[in-house]
C-alpha cells in the first residue's frame, strides 16, 4: 500500500542523510528500520510524514480513504495546554473534537480516567500513552514510529511494546518503526531493514517469520539478533577501535 | 495495566480544585498575612513618629491624617471622580496598545520579513524615552484625552510587543511539527499551537505593560489634567498639602496592585497547565 521508490536526501555536503532507497509496505504489516546512528533512519521518517519536502524520488500510496499519517516522535510531544482528552483528539475534524470519540482510544491506551489530567501530571510512560492514543484516533493508514520508547525505563518499554502490539492486534494498523533497538525491531516487526553507510541505504533486509506475539529471548529470535549484529558489523568495529 | 499507586499518585499530584478547598483558601490567607506584616509594622512606627513629633507634619503628616484625607475626599463625591477617569485613561491605553502589540508582534514574531522590514523601526522608536513623546502629542492632539490616551498606550505596547514577539519565535518546533503532521493551514497553527504556546510570555508583557500604563498616566495627568490622581499630585503640591500628594501616592499603589493582581490571577487562571513552581502541588 506504500510505496517507496529511488527515495534521496542529503544534507551536509552529501554527508548525511540517505539515498537510493527502495522499499513497499503491505496493509498491516509492521516494517522496522534498523540502523546506527546517522544513517539516516529519522530522517527517512520526515520525508514519509511529510515535514521534510526537500526529497527526491517517489512516495506513493495506494490507499483511498487518504487519512494521511501518523507520527509518533521520540518523546510524547503533548500539547501542555491541553489536557489529556484534548491532546488525543488533538488530530480530528472540529466537529469530532468535542465528541467522545477519545473515549475508544483512551482505554485502548490504558488511560480509563485521566481525561482530564494536564501532561505535567503524567508520567514519561503515560504521556507516550497519550501520544500513541493521538497518533491513532485519526485513523491514520500508516502509523511512523520515530525511536518511540528510547526514552523510557526498561520496564515501561516492554509494556508500551507489549501494549502497541495488542492495539495491531485489534486494528491491523500498518506500521513504519525506526529503532536502533534490535530486541524491539525482532519483537514487533514483520520485516527488518537494515540502512546503513554514510549516507544511508538499505544494506539487507531481514524476515522474522514467527507470529506474533513472541517470546522475548526466544532461540530464532536470539539467532536473527546474532544475524543483525553481524550485518551491521557492530561487534568488529567496537573490537577494532580498542586496538 | 496502570498501577493503583500509580493512579494515586497522580491524583494527588493533580487535586483540581485546590483554591477552593479550606487548605487551599488557608494557603492563600497566610500569604496575604505574610504580605501584610511589613506594611502594618511600618504604617504603625510612621503614625507614632508623627505623633511623638519625630516628623514634620508639613513635610509628612501622619497615616491617620492621610485616611481623613481619602475620607474626606469620598464624602464630598470628588475621589471617586479623580480615581475613575485616571483608571479610564489607563484602562483604554492599556487596551489600545495591547491589541496594536498583540497584531503588530503576531505578525512579525511569525514571518521572518516583517520582522527584518519592522523590527528595527520598533527598536528605535522603543528607544527614544516615551516622555519625549509629550510635546509632540499635545501639539497633534491637543492637551485633552487623546494625547494621554496616546502617551499611556505607547508605553504599554513596547513591553507587550516585545514579550509576544519573543513567545512566539520561542515557541517548540517540536510542537510545531506535531501540527504540521495534521497538516495545518497557517492560521490554525497559530490559533492551535503558537498562540497558547506564547500565552505565559504574553501575559508576562500584559502586566509589565500595565506597569509601564500606571507610570505614564501619571506624566500625562502631570502634564496637564483638570481631574484624575496626577493632577490630585500637582494641586497638593501647589497648596503646600502633603497629605494630598500622599492621599493620591496612596491610591496610586492600591490601583496598581489592584490591576495588577487581577492580571496575576488571569495568569494563574490560564496557565494552570505550566509545570512551574507555582503549580505543584
Amino acid at each position: 500500500m506504500l510505496n517507496v521508490k529511488r527515495l534521496k536526501r542529503m544534507f551536509n555536503n552529501n554527508q548525511a542523510g540517505f539515498h537510493n532507497i527502495n522499499f513497499s509496505v503491505d496493509k498491516g504489516e509492521i516494517i522496522g528500520i534498523l540502523g546506527t546512528s546517522g544513517c539516516g533512519k529519522s530522517t527517512l521518517l520526515r520525508v514519509l510524514s511529510g515535514l521534510d519536502p526537500y526529497y527526491e524520488g517517489n512516495i506513493s500510496s495506494s490507499d483511498e480513504a487518504n487519512n494521511g499519517v501518523g507520527m509518533m516522535f521520540q518523546e510524547p510531544r503533548l500539547l501542555p495546554w491541553l489536557s489529556v482528552r484534548k491532546n488525543i483528539s488533538f488530530g480530528l475534524k472540529k466537529e469530532e473534537r468535542t465528541s467522545t470519540k477519545y473515549q475508544t482510544y483512551l482505554d485502548l491506551v490504558g488511560l480509563t480516567g485521566f481525561e482530564n489530567h494536564y501532561p505535567k501530571d503524567l508520567s514519561g510512560g503515560m504521556a507516550q500513552r497519550t501520544a500513541i492514543a493521538r497518533a491513532l484516533i485519526t485513523e491514520p493508514e500508516v502509523l511512523l514510529l520515530d525511536e518511540p520508547f528510547s526514552a523510557l525505563d526498561a520496564f515501561t518499554k516492554m509494556q508500551l511494546q507489549d501494549l502497541l502490539l495488542s492495539i495491531w492486534q485489534k486494528k491491523k494498523t500498518t506500521m513504519l518503526l525506526v529503532t536502533h533497538d534490535i530486541d524491539e525491531a525482532l519483537y514487533l516487526c514483520d520485516r527488518i531493514l537494515i540502512l546503513k553507510g554514510q549516507p544511508g541505504e538499505v544494506f539487507a533486509e531481514v524476515q522474522v517469520e514467527r507470529s506474533k506475539p513472541r517470546t522475548r529471548g526466544d532461540a530464532y529470535l536470539s539467532q536473527q539478533k546474532a544475524h543483525i549484529l553481524n550485518l551491521l558489523n557492530v561487534e568488529q568495529k567496537a573490537a577494532g577501535e580498542l586496538k | 495495566m496502570i498501577s493503583e499507586t500509580q493512579k494515586w499518585k497522580v491524583g494527588q499530584r493533580a487535586s483540581p480544585q485546590k483554591l477552593s478547598s479550606s487548605k487551599g483558601l488557608f494557603r492563600v490567607g497566610k500569604g496575604f498575612a505574610l504580605g501584610s506584616i511589613l506594611p502594618i509594622i511600618l504604617l504603625i512606627a510612621w503614625e507614632i513618629a508623627a505623633r511623638v513629633g519625630l516628623l514634620a507634619p508639613h513635610l509628612l503628616p501622619a497615616p491617620s491624617i492621610i485616611l481623613e484625607k481619602i475620607i474626606s475626599m469620598y464624602r464630598d463625591g470628588s475621589l471617586f471622580g479623580h480615581v475613575s477617569i485616571t483608571l479610564t485613561r489607563v484602562l483604554l491605553g492599556f487596551a489600545i496598545g495591547t491589541a496594536a502589540a498583540v497584531v503588530i508582534g503576531a505578525i512579525v514574531g511569525y514571518a521572518k520579513t516583517a520582522e527584518q522590514v519592522l523590527d528595527p523601526l520598533f527598536q528605535a522608536f522603543r528607544s527614544i524615552p516615551s516622555l519625549a513623546w509629550v510635546p509632540l502629542f499635545i501639539l497633534w492632539m491637543g492637551i485633552g484625552e487623546p494625547s494621554k490616551i496616546s502617551l499611556i498606550a505607547v508605553g504599554v505596547f513596547f513591553p507587550v510587543y516585545l514579550n509576544i514577539v519573543a513567545g512566539i519565535q520561542g515557541v517548540d518546533r517540536k510542537l510545531i511539527e506535531v501540527g504540521r503532521i495534521y497538516q495545518l493551514t497557517p492560521f490554525q497553527l497559530t490559533k492551535r499551537i503558537i498562540l497558547p504556546a506564547a500565552l505565559p510570555s504574553f501575559i508576562t508583557g500584559m502586566r509589565s505593560g500595565l506597569g509601564l500604563g500606571w507610570m505614564f498616566v501619571v506624566a500625562a495627568e502631570l502634564m496637564g489634567a483638570s481631574e484624575g490622581l496626577g493632577y490630585l499630585l500637582v494641586v497638593g503640591q501647589n497648596t503646600y498639602s502633603p497629605d494630598t500628594v500622599i492621599a493620591s501616592i496612596l491610591l496610586f499603589a492600591i490601583l496598581g496592585k489592584g490591576t495588577d493582581a487581577l492580571l496575576k490571577w488571569i495568569e494563574y487562571r490560564s496557565l494552570k497547565w505550566q509545570d512551574s513552581i507555582n503549580n505543584q502541588a
